[in-house]
């Protein structure tokens, strides 16, 4: 079974699409079977970052049933094992999905036969970005060290948070709970929904402790991006650490992005960064963290044994 | 999870009862940079009450177990209400306010899991890994690693029992002040040991300014 890790954060600009092409171009260089999938649904451009200037057919061909199966729309790409399911024509009006077909496209994805199926999600806290976070529980999430960023970031797990107790409460019919507690605290569930949490333990003990353990198997990770020198390099970490605290959410940091001036001229030639400067401090951190990745799910079993590619010479 | 407000000091500072005064400090000061008013990491994550009511209370958290009376009370505190044992807390107040004290048994535990604290701090910390990939270390560099880590003179005195004079001398270069260089090898291993570096690699590259 593939290993499918949606990438987002709050902000738009903070790099996701560049590190999802990124990402994807060394998981493929290691031999594993990769594809990228651009769910951002309303501002595709992930296949410029790989440097695909003109897809043909894009994810719109399944959802809008030009394309029975996903496969067909999936693209090759100048890198061997890297695949592609573009969001480049999308039509304008796609980037509402309803949750039925995101739960189809979502089900379609964990059919798929790769080793790695990345996503790429748009910015901001619409449902679609939401719903493909509750709908895998190994989401990264990605950020820069600057408060417009750290601000989406927040925003975007505490909606995750709540959108999730939702989908809980709504799944195992907890209908009764849901109303008790909203008419106990209706303005503070929005904005804090930690203290939902806490409301619904104090109106059903067992029933608030089982939502709690549902939020526990989310196996979140935080990248930090455009790390540059004169910042906080623990910073990632922190937020890890209030997050834990204060949401009881798991979220690991899994590593900083050094920034780099060449990843801005690399996209104006339309090529990828890691090809081109494969010795800079922010190629060699995402080697790094790839690894770490790739490690991580070896590490859990999920990769199966007999591919071994050599993951050793990801850090040279 | 528990709520703020339900968490005792030593859960919000996230210390064992048995703390030193080192280890609150150092809890105080890592709690507070998650916390204060211009924290980049909790930028927007906290309502300015919610801020203020989490700083008042790290606050009250801090001046109570650093001072070894309130502490004392408070641990009493929590025993009445059944959260701290009594065995905890008799072996927790003795060691309470310095940072080792004269018991034994608890002494070298103290010691080791701060220089383990230490030991991961110094691999983590990148201006400190930068320092060491210098062929000579001066005392200007031990003294930056030292405050990297945030630990004062008077903390290595207490754990190496080197004079705080010799552990300055160190720091400012001042060779001669040791008795010996013998002596001057030996203190400038104990400094080093105790905040979690490698002895003899740094006592090396500091004596390698003296012979050259």
């Amino acid at each position: 079974m593939a290993h499918i890790w949606p990438i987002g954060g709050g902000k738009g600009g903070t790099g996701k699409s560049f590190l999802t092409g990124n990402i994807g171009i060394l998981l493929a260089r290691q031999r594993f079977k990769t594809l990228l999938i651009d769910a951002d649904l309303g501002a595709a451009n992930l296949h410029t970052i790989i440097g695909l200037s003109h897809p043909d057919t894009s994810l719109s061909d399944f959802i809008n049933k030009r394309f029975l199966t996903l496969e067909e729309t999936v693209l090759e790409t100048p890198v061997p094992n890297l695949f592609l399911i573009s969001g480049a024509r999308n039509k304008l009006d796609i980037a509402n999905l309803a949750y039925e077909q995101k739960t189809k496209i979502l089900r379609a994805i964990s059919r798929l036969d790769y080793h790695y199926i990345l996503l790429d999600l748009s910015s901001g806290t619409s449902f679609n970005t939401i719903d493909f976070f509750t709908l895998s529980d190994s989401g990264i999430f990605v950020c820069c060290p600057e408060p417009t960023s750290i601000e989406n970031f927040y925003r975007l797990i505490r909606s995750v948070y709540i959108r999730k107790i939702q989908q809980i409460l709504k799944a195992h019919h907890f209908r009764k709970l849901a109303e008790k507690a909203e008419a106990r605290n209706p303005n503070t569930v929005i904005n804090n929904p930690e203290y939902l949490l806490d409301i619904l333990r104090e109106i059903d003990l067992e029933k608030g402790r089982m939502i709690e353990r549902i939020l526990q198997a989310f196996q979140f990770k935080l990248v930090v991006n455009q790390v540059r020198k004169q910042d906080n390099q623990k910073i990632g970490m922190l937020i890890c650490k209030i997050i834990e605290k204060h949401l009881g959410l798991k979220i690991q940091f899994i590593g900083n992005v050094g920034f780099d001036e060449r990843v801005h001229e690399e996209l104006c030639k339309k090529g990828p960064f890691i090809d081109k400067y494969p010795y800079s401090q922010a190629a060699m951190d995402l080697k790094a963290l790839t690894k770490g990745m790739v490690e991580a799910t070896h590490a859990q079993g999920e990769v199966p044994a007999c591919i071994q590619p050599d993951i050793n010479t990801l850090s040279g | 999870m528990k709520r703020l407000i339900e968490q005792t000091f030593y859960e919000l500072l996230g210390i064992k009862f048995d703390a030193s005064s080192f280890e609150i400090n150092r809890a105080y000061k890592e709690n507070y940079q998650l916390y204060h008013e211009d924290s980049l990491v909790s930028y927007s994550f906290f309502s300015r009450e919610e801020r203020k009511d989490i700083l008042a209370k790290l606050d009250e958290a801090y001046s109570t177990l650093i001072d070894e009376k309130k502490r004392s009370r408070y641990d009493q505190s929590l025993i009445e209400c059944g959260i701290l044992q009594e065995e905890m807390k008799s072996q927790g107040d003795r060691k309470a306010f310095c940072l080792i004290s004269d018991s034994k048994h608890s002494t070298n535990n103290t010691v080791l899991r701060i220089r383990d604290e230490l030991k991961a701090m110094v691999s983590s910390n990148p201006v400190i890994q930068e320092i060491l990939t210098h062929d000579v270390l001066s005392g200007e560099d031990l003294k930056k690693i030292r405050r990297e880590l945030g630990v004062s003179l008077e903390i290595i005195t207490e754990m190496t029992k080197v004079r705080i004079f010799f552990l300055r001398a160190i720091e400012e270069d001042e060779y001669d002040k040791a008795p010996s260089r013998m002596f001057l090898k030996s203190y400038v291993k104990a400094y080093a040991q105790s905040i979690g570096l490698d002895a003899d690699f740094v006592a090396g590259r500091y004596l390698k300014r003296i012979n050259d």
